[in-house]
């Protein structure tokens, strides 16, 4: 099973650095922060603000765009190959349901880890000279992948029973823009009772006031449990429904 | 001769005392105080306000009253005067009239660009006299803080994409030169 697991991985995760369409991926996802990046240098109002926070916001850009792959290449995991005629094979072929789904999201923690890859010069770039690069990379590391992987498990867990990227797209794109409207929202409308219960329910405003907690407010680990809590309960609950799709996935 | 000098030592001292006087009764008076909010020890980025009291002190109106806002660099080895184009918004407030023992106060709002000492002072003239009225200076130091450096910025910023686009280059060598060799 193992050996099925990892050359589906191998497969998925080599079409981010061989593909064109994982290359023009990575292209205009390095776009996108160095446009980011020279909108920071070259704004004199933005270029006040200091290294901590610029590496915050880029911290959960970085992590958004790597939950937007995650829709996309979660989408396309089964509805994909049902369209391109694929998915009957696939299942004919001995493969266990969940080592099928186990490669898929391999090949998408791959896909994530070049992302991370590719952004630390970045990272670097707007923030070594000022406090807690380090921290920033580890905790983007361990709060940023429960959460992209857990959209990842979304997007196959509606891909498989609707057959439609279209669909399965669009609904976790949606999901995506409402989770991570705290990177929009100020905190003073975050304050409200309302905008207080959707971040406590809410993995990526958990995973985005983690960033805050430890590169701004340098606080320690022990501050970070009940958020760490809230991600990993989100990968789980996604994988619990992504499991239940991929047993039985539409193919006709 | 004796007499000549005596003459001219009293002309003089008439006409000091006769501008002495002028100066005494100058028709303006200005003030210039740091707001309460300001913070105590700023930092780049902090805003600061400062408020100016102009008032006519003379027997006559002033009119076309023009106040502005100086900002001077008084580093060690720097000492300059401050372009106020990031710095601020508000840098004049022109064509103001004032009548006898009328006042008028103005805010200066201002955004704290670059750290170092400096002095801040409001300037008023009109247009009927060939004076300038100056305010009291205010000294403040705005601290240092670790903000982007573009020459770290620049580079990364467009060599990333630029290696990724050699990737994609030798991706597609490569892919043609495999479909050659079969």
């Amino acid at each position: 099973m193992m050996n099925t697991t990892w050359t589906i991985a191998r497969k998925e995760g080599a079409q981010m650095l061989r593909s064109q369409r994982g290359i023009i991926w990575l292209l205009t996802f390095s776009g996108l922060l160095s446009a980011f990046s020279l909108l920071l240098v070259s704004n004199t109002e933005l270029s006040l603000l200091d290294n901590a926070q610029v590496v915050y916001m880029m911290a959960g850009t970085i992590m958004a765009a790597g939950a937007l792959l995650a829709a996309i290449l979660g989408s396309d995991a089964y509805a994909g190959e049902k369209e391109r005629g694929t998915l009957v094979p696939l299942l004919c072929a001995p493969i266990a349901p969940n080592a099928l789904l186990a490669g898929k999201i391999l090949g998408l923690l791959i896909a994530w880890g070049v992302m991370f890859v590719t952004s630390v010069p970045y990272l670097w770039a707007v923030g070594a000279s000022g406090q807690n690069l380090g921290p920033a990379l580890f905790y983007l590391a361990l709060f940023g992948t429960p959460v992209v992987l857990g959209f990842g498990y979304l997007a196959m867990a509606l891909s498989a029973p609707t057959g439609s990227v279209m669909t399965s797209l669009l609904t976790t794109v949606t999901l995506l823009m409402l989770a991570a409207s705290p990177l929009l929202i100020g905190p003073g409308l975050r304050g409200t009772v309302i905008g207080r219960a959707l971040d406590a329910v809410n993995p990526f405003a958990g995973a985005l006031n983690t960033f805050d907690s430890v590169i701004i407010d340098s606080e320690p680990f022990s501050v970070q449990t009940a958020r760490l809590f809230l991600v990993i309960a989100w990968l789980v609950g996604c994988l619990i429904l992504a499991r239940r799709s991929a047993g039985r996935p539409d193919f006709q | 001769m004796r007499i000549l000098k005596k003459l001219f030592a009293v002309i003089a001292s008439i006409l000091l005392s006769a501008s002495i006087s002028a100066a005494a009764q100058a028709p303006v008076s200005l003030n210039l105080q740091s707001d309460a909010k300001n913070p105590a020890t700023p930092v780049m980025g902090d805003h600061m306000r400062f408020w100016s009291t102009i008032s006519n002190t003379g027997s006559s109106p002033i009119e076309g009253l023009v106040a502005w806002i100086s900002l001077v660099e008084i580093d060690p080895g720097n000492e300059q005067p401050v372009d106020l184009e990031d710095w601020s918004a508000h840098k004049a407030v022109t064509g103001a009239s004032l009548k006898p023992g009328e006042s008028l106060q103005t805010d200066w709002p201002m955004r704290l660009i670059k750290g170092g000492d400096y002095r801040v002072v409001v300037s008023v003239t009109d247009p009927g006299s060939n004076t300038v009225f100056t305010s009291p200076t205010l000294q403040f130091h705005v601290r240092q803080k670790s903000v982007l450096q573009a020459g770290r910025v620049l580079p990364v910023a467009a060599a990333i994409p630029l290696l990724i686009c050699a990737l994609m280059i030798f991706n597609k060598t490569t892919q043609r030169l495999r479909r050659e060799r079969v």
